[in-house]
């Protein structure tokens, strides 16, 4: 019946963004943010006032005022076009991990769910996996690897899949006992069609929920790792590498915490409450259960 | 030949190690074009026993332990599971009970007919949606070409199973096997959808083997009728036979909790002192759980005729003229 009522309601709607925030103002404004990071992410130093690597030593550590509305940075780097351009690598993550994180959760729960003496042996990795703190699992195997944009999409994406194949794992047990699959068997449908066209559907819509909510944690993610050191190579200007660079001097110059900060801070809360609209549009029983991560 | 047979059949559930039996050693054929009626409480096996011939039972714990099923002269059970595939849906199909959840909730009723079509057959996507319009004309549904581009939520269930009958004869099939096909269904719809049955049956010549608790479905519709009670076939006839003269006490307590405003006083469903005018039977107790240990008869400890030799010995088959029954005093009975 569950994946009745979600697949209905998939059916006919992948909903007019505003039907969507209808009576959620609060959903709306997050959804118009997220929407103002990815147009400074498209245009990116296209728009930005000045270059933000550009090393201006005489104008080190400005306070914000005109021309530089942000203030500068210990090496008089323009703080407003260096939020501006992190947009662009807050997006990449964001998107890189959701891709990861999906592709591989829905492998591992959908064949694990389907495949009983494969899923004891993936599930129990899993298990392992989610018994580490998700930060504390990202640093490990970040100093495995180099310090990349790919690697930290892929270490971050590691994390979640956890978190995913374990949802995926639950939904897939229950779509393989649903009549429709038996009735498809019946009809002579092969396993990769039963999977592809019987099952995958049915996990669209938490798929969708999932992937608003891994994009949100993401950033938190990257952001720690920045600030570690652990994360993208120090010369990217993202929001996390800004925080980071800039803790020396927060006594000094507050605002560079300050800007980066809130860049992630309402990148992170939009994306959970456009996240919220969603799963309470697709499905109203989750309403005030679990988060979905 | 038949076109099925089922050979002593013997299906059990695996729990905690333990293999609990739940079919025991059930035979019965059927013919082409003929219906049988398997009927039985909930928990006798009858459904589980569908799900054997139509392969189902892989990945769950259930595991047939012994007997063979044919069908059409070839042994399914030593059939390999890619060959077994190709036969389903192609020779044998199957509907369920609940037409809520047997369509997939996320595609069209037109693409799910469609994609039952091509498994079986080449053709061209305007072809199969043609074929798919007539099979949906066939089931009787109104305007079947706007239908096609409906969701199942959009149908009622009456609608939802003739769709999924649609797909079960889209491969033409020998073999209709319908698992308690009107059971989640209103009364009106259920003779509509037993009446469609027995027409397609006449039409397309196939088989159908019906399962069902409900004693009325089964005297409508069946050629033959098989009793089962705790996984085994306890009464076995043709219909006529069956519901004229039951052979068996269960049988005939089945028969006695039918509600019936108006029965022949001196017929043999209310010969029973106890069962006085205007009042329902039941059968007394309740089926006993798998794991339960009956020694004799499997239903002596339900059945008010019960004697001594029925705890002690497990009675044998009874067969008068090709009407079996599994009880010490069939004979008697009758």
């Amino acid at each position: 019946m569950s994946a009745a009522t979600l697949g209905s309601r998939m059916g006919g709607q992948l909903v007019a963004p505003f039907r969507l925030f209808r009576g959620r103002p609060v959903a709306l404004a997050g959804f118009l943010w997220l929407l103002f990071v990815a147009a400074l992410a498209v245009l990116g130093a296209v728009i930005t006032p000045f270059d933000p690597l550009e090393i201006d030593p005489v104008n080190r550590l400005l306070e914000p005022a005109s021309p530089h509305w942000f203030g500068t940075d210990h090496f008089g780097r323009d703080t407003l076009s260096r939020v501006v351009v992190g947009a662009r690598m807050a997006l990449i993550i964001g998107l890189g991990t959701v891709v990861v994180a999906l592709t591989l959760g829905t492998l591992i729960g959908v064949l694990s769910a389907w495949f009983t003496s494969l899923g004891h042996v993936l599930m129990r990795i899993v298990d392992v996996l989610m018994a580490f703190p998700a930060l504390l699992l990202a640093l490990v195997l970040m100093t495995l690897l180099e310090r990349s944009v790919l690697n930290t999409i892929i270490v971050i994406g590691i994390v979640y899949t956890t978190t995913t194949a374990r949802i995926l794992y639950g939904m897939s047990l229950k779509l393989k006992n649903e009549v429709f699959v038996d009735a498809a068997i019946c009809s002579g449908a092969s396993t990769a069609s039963l999977l592809f066209r019987h099952v995958l559907p049915n996990l669209a819509s938490p798929l969708l929920v999932q992937a608003s909510f891994i994009f949100a944690f993401a950033q938190l993610q990257a952001a720690a790792l920045d600030f570690l050191g652990l994360g993208l190579p120090p010369e990217i200007p993202s929001w996390g590498n800004m925080l980071a660079e800039s803790r020396t001097y927060i006594t000094r110059a507050s605002w560079l915490l300050l800007f980066p900060g809130a860049a992630i801070i309402l990148t992170v809360f939009s994306m959970n409450l456009v996240g919220d609209a969603l799963r309470d549009r697709i499905d109203p029983r989750f309403r005030d259960d679990i988060a979905g991560v | 030949m038949p076109l099925l047979e089922v050979d002593r059949l013997s299906v059990a559930v695996q729990s905690d190690g333990l293999l609990q039996p739940v079919v025991r050693e059930i035979s019965f054929t059927l013919e082409r074009g003929a219906t049988l009626g398997i009927v039985g409480e909930s928990g006798c096996g009858k459904s589980l026993t569908s799900l054997a011939i139509m392969g189902l039972l892989a990945g769950t714990p259930v595991r047939i332990t012994g007997g063979h099923i044919r069908f059409d002269g070839r042994d399914l059970l030593a059939l390999e599971a890619r060959e077994r595939r190709r036969l389903m849906g192609a020779a044998m199909a199957m509907i369920f009970q609940e037409p809520m959840t047997s369509l997939n909730p996320v595609y069209r009723v037109g693409d799910q007919i469609i994609e039952a079509i091509e498994q079986h057959r080449r053709c061209s996507r305007r072809e199969s949606r043609e074929r798919a319009r007539e099979l949906l004309q066939q089931v009787r549904i109104p305007d079947p070409a706007g239908k096609l581009d409906f969701y199942p939520h959009q149908l009622s269930g009456g609608m939802r199973q003739r769709v999924m009958i649609a797909i079960a004869l889209a491969s033409d099939p020998a073999l209709l096997i319908a698992d308690e096909p009107t059971t989640a269904l209103d009364v009106t719809v259920q003779a509509q959808i037993l009446d469609l049955l027995l027409e397609l049956q006449r039409d397309h010549g196939m088989a159908i083997l019906l399962i069902s608790h409900d004693l009325g479905v089964i005297a409508e519709t069946c050629n033959r009728v098989a009793v089962m009670y705790r996984g085994q076939i306890v009464e076995r006839a043709s219909s006529v036979a069956l519901f004229a003269m039951p052979r068996h006490p269960y049988t005939l307590g089945l028969m006695r909790s039918v509600p019936n405003p108006d029965v022949d006083p001196d017929s043999n469903l209310v010969r029973d002192a106890r069962n006085e005018p205007g009042r329902l039977d039941a059968i007394p107790g309740r089926v006993p759980a798998i794991d339960e240990r009956v020694d004799g008869c499997a239903f002596h400890p339900r059945c008010s005729m019960a004697e001594p030799v029925c705890r002690r010995d497990d009675p044998a088959v009874h067969d008068r003229n090709g009407h079996e029954s599994r009880c010490h005093f069939a004979d008697t009975l009758s």
